[in-house]
């Protein structure tokens, strides 16, 4: 491996700007970090280069430990966005500048910088100074000066940012043969998701700090694991579906698809269904679609960009209609749709005209953590529980929605739930004295996961997970990784064992933290610390929570029956939020990480 | 053609007439009266009082003891500079006001808090005594006089350029390799040295003519610790106009000689700079 990065993390005052970034980058290979402005990539990458330390974790490059190696040592080239060209020497001093520090022989210096020239396509600039160059010609000084000293290592901090666009792709072009050519180990941060995948044999995505998912351009592309890349490369149609026994449902409508690995069991349960707008097809009426049926809606806007034509179509929000996982502004449903000349041709369609609309293609994303219902007993309190800042953060960042229920009996152990049957999703309770009956209430009557919320909970910096009970170990990292990729915090398993635990016992307490910390991070790509801590478990949880503020527990349970026996005075006490999770005493638990896609079957049923 | 482009005050002919009006009256003119001044002496007189042994002990003091000053506060004035642009550290807003207090105080109240401070019974006096380093009424502490008073013109010319000076360079140096030492002389040195040579000019042509703190912490001996204005004032007090004007004459002279060298220097140093930066 030519970089090596384990357990990165990097705080500034106290928030993690780079959370828990583990990432292994092979000999040869260009890798793109893509994130959004304040993602930590760039931070990220001068960690690489030694710019600025880490506060916890180790870099190695090509099997070196360099850690603590200041920059000058890590034999590293960097490239910056705004050149950092020295102003007051010539293009020939400038590449010669590593060289000249290491000593080097003036005529070795020469055919060197020679040779780095031509590679950048500048030859005959020596005696330039930087000033009399264009922007896109300074960028390429640069590359050559960061590759003079034969660095093992070439790092590019957004090279592109200050080009036109047209300048921009030559640069990009070169880049690319000068990194084949040299077949040196590279690594681009970037925001611009097309640059990415023009580039990178990988790509690493990164949000609040964290590396989401790292994959090749195209499989991230089509399948995503998280809300977050799926919408950040390319638009993307995110619709709240159901996942049953027998495949996919949008809103009424069974969508027949072909088997999809189940998230949570054979039990049916929400899901998110990521649909492309290039993946929709739009007809005159149902029986012309050649994709499986989804909806009808109404063209609300068309827009020509060329190649392509983007149009929004208004879902009619009939009983047929797919629920949208998020919808822009004012609350109205629309899908992105794409067409191809090809398409347009076919079918031409005019501003409100009513059309059928199938889809091709479904991705089904595996994340547990679907959408918000609020649940509480009057309509005063559901209006505030869903106004409460936290919920509404969290319901953004996932770019999802909140809905309100309204359960009159809630927490009455005899009644009955309301209407529905189902609770979809995630159920939000507000904290109050009788909560754990609540939450107790709410899991009997099938709701998976139970968040409670206390009314100033703000987003959390650390976050504790812990499971009761062994089977549902699986689906409580899959929550927790789900969480914690939409807040910037520090994840900590906090394995308890009795206070009387034999020591002959504790190594393996240890081996089971160990265990789930590797799952964590095999399965479900999270990063975690552990602690192993001795006593009750209702009582220990509750004095570290106690510890500092800023934390939420996920916490996760088999046995509903026992819950306000168990973790009674632990939820009614509760200053922060705390995220339950049940599950079934299942016996083959751990799929839920392989991404689901699903070819729809035409449907014209 | 810089006559008609538009601009903001009212045209260059206004302009350029103030610029040489206020010049003329506020500059010009009186050192004219002081060269006519000294030319009306006669040639022996004139070098009787300008070549005295006392005359040319108070040169080597008010030039050398400027000179050294202004070259203390080039070392100081830039590490204060780096500090202040550099860090972030509570009490920097005061300490950034405070730079500016030697402009604003009368000198010669400097001049007696100095004399106090470093005085052999003063605060810092009494433990250089032992020593057996005098301070005040020393040569020694006409220069810590003048440094005091040139401090601020360094560290006011060289923060703004030291604000130009990217993170970004310095950080792409040590990638390259270069050590601490060698990126501040190849990266950042080269970047801040006119700026740095504009703050010595200042703080050494205030040093030259600095009048009113020296007197007190000088002690004023004949040929050891008396300054040029001082002796000049001297002088004015035996109503010895010509020789006044005849020793202001020679400070004039060597004053402008000693600046213009200083502004070809700079002159030299900003073509090589204005060049790279087009």
């Amino acid at each position: 491996m030519s970089i090596t990065l384990d357990q990165v993390t990097k705080r500034y005052q106290g928030v993690p700007v780079v959370n828990d970034v583990s990432l292994d980058i092979g000999d040869g290979e260009f890798f793109v970090l893509l994130g959004p402005s304040g993602s930590g990539k760039s931070t990220l990458l001068r960690a690489i280069a030694g710019l600025s330390g880490v506060d916890h974790g180790r870099i190695s490059l090509h099997g070196r430990d360099v850690t603590h190696v200041a920059a000058r040592g890590r034999g590293v080239g960097l490239v910056f966005q705004n050149y950092a060209l020295f102003r007051h020497m010539t293009v020939a001093e400038n590449i010669e500048f590593a060289l000249r520090v290491r000593r080097v022989k003036a005529a070795e210096r020469r055919q060197r910088r020679q040779e780095l020239l031509r590679l950048v396509a500048l030859e005959g600039m020596d005696q330039r100074l930087p000033a009399q160059l264009s922007g896109g010609q300074q960028q390429r000084v640069a590359v050559a000066r960061a590759l003079a000293h034969k660095p093992e290592v070439l790092l590019l901090d957004e090279p592109f940012g200050a080009l036109d666009a047209k300048i921009r792709e030559e640069l990009r072009r070169t880049i690319r043969e000068v990194q084949r050519e040299l077949g040196i180990t590279t690594v681009l941060v970037t925001h611009d998701q097309e640059e990415a995948f023009a580039l990178a044999d990988r790509i690493g995505v990164m949000n609040l700090g964290r590396l989401l998912e790292i994959g090749r351009p195209h499989e991230l592309y089509t399948r995503p694991a998280t809300r977050f890349v799926a919408t950040f490369l390319g638009a993307a149609n995110l619709i709240l579906a159901r996942q049953t026994k027998d495949g996919i449902r949008f809103g009424e409508r069974p969508v027949s698809a072909r088997a999809a690995a189940p998230i949570h069991g054979a039990r049916e349960h929400e899901v998110v269904a990521v649909v492309r707008p290039e993946e929709i097809e739009v007809a005159p009426s149902r029986e012309a679609l050649s994709s499986g049926y989804m909806c009808k809606g109404a063209v609300d806007e068309i827009m020509f960009t060329g190649a392509l034509e983007r149009m929004r179509i208004r879902l009619d929000g009939g009983n047929d209609s797919p629920s949208l996982a998020y919808s822009n502004g004012d609350g109205t449903p629309y899908l992105e749709v794409t067409r191809t000349l090809h398409e347009q041709r076919a079918f031409q369609v005019g501003r409100g005209q009513t059309v059928a609309i199938g889809v091709r293609r479904v991705h089904v994303l595996p994340t547990p953590l679907s959408s918000f219902t609020v649940c509480a007993p009057n309509e005063a309190l559901a209006g505030a529980l869903t106004q409460q800042p936290l919920l509404v953060e969290l319901a953004t960042r996932m770019k999802t929605r909140i809905s309100a229920r309204l359960e009159p009996q809630l927490g009455v152990p005899t009644a009955a739930c309301g209407d529905k049957a189902a609770f979809p999703g995630t159920t939000v309770i507000a904290s109050q004295p009788d909560v754990a009956h609540q939450a107790e209430w709410l899991l009997k009557r099938g709701a998976d996961e139970v968040l409670i919320l206390p009314g100033n909970a703000s987003p959390p910096q650390r976050v504790l997970i812990h499971w009761a009970d062994e089977p549902v170990r699986s689906a409580t990292l899959a929550v927790s990784a789900s969480m914690l990729r939409h807040v910037s915090a520090e994840a900590v398993y906090v394995g308890i064992m009795p206070d009387v635990t034999p020591s002959a016992q504790r190594p393996h307490g240890m081996r089971a933290l160990l265990d789930a910390r590797s799952e964590a991070q095999a399965v479900h790509g999270l990063e975690m610390r552990t602690e192993l801590r001795f006593g009750e478990v209702a009582h220990e949880l509750a004095r570290q929570l106690g510890e500092v503020p800023g934390q939420m527990l996920i916490l996760g349970v088999c046995e509903v029956a026992r819950l306000v026996e168990r973790f009674g005075t632990l939820l009614e006490s509760a200053r922060w939020p705390v995220l339950i999770v049940r599950r079934e005493n299942e016996s083959e638990p751990s799929q839920a990480q392989h991404a689901i896609s699903t070819a729809v079957v035409a449907d014209h049923g | 053609m810089a006559l008609r482009q538009p601009n903001v005050l009212p045209g260059f002919g206004l302009t350029f007439g103030f610029t040489t009006f206020f010049l003329s009256a506020l500059v010009l003119l009186p050192l004219c009266a002081l060269v006519l001044m000294a030319a009306s002496m006669q040639w022996h007189d004139f070098v009787h009082v300008v070549l005295s042994p006392r005359a040319l002990g108070s040169y080597r003091l008010s030039f050398g003891a400027s000179f050294l000053a202004a070259a203390i506060n080039l070392v100081f004035g830039f590490i204060i500079a780096w500090t202040l642009v550099r860090y972030e550290f509570p009490g920097r807003k005061l300490i950034d006001a405070l730079i500016d207090m030697p402009f604003a105080l009368p000198t010669a109240v400097s001049g007696i808090a100095l004399t106090t401070v470093f005085a052999q019974n003063g605060w810092i006096g009494q433990y250089l005594e032992p020593l057996g380093i005098k301070v005040a009424y020393t040569w020694i502490g006409v220069t810590v006089a003048l440094t005091l008073i040139g401090m601020p013109f360094v560290v006011r010319s060289v923060q703004p350029a030291l604000l130009e000076v990217q993170r970004d360079l310095e950080d792409a140096a040590e990638t390259l390799g270069a050590g601490r030492f060698y990126v501040f002389r190849r990266i950042i040195l080269p970047t801040v040295l006119p700026a740095l040579l504009t703050g010595f000019t200042l703080a050494f042509a205030r040093a030259v003519g600095e009048y009113g703190s020296v007197i007190f912490i000088a002690g004023n001996l004949p040929l050891k610790t008396e300054i040029t204005p001082l002796l000049i004032v001297i002088h004015l007090e035996e109503f010895d106009y010509k020789g006044a004007a005849a020793l202001g004459f020679v400070m004039l002279v060597i004053s402008f000689c000693m600046l213009l060298t200083i502004n070809l220097l700079q002159a030299w140093g900003r073509r090589r700079h204005v060049q790279s930066a087009r």
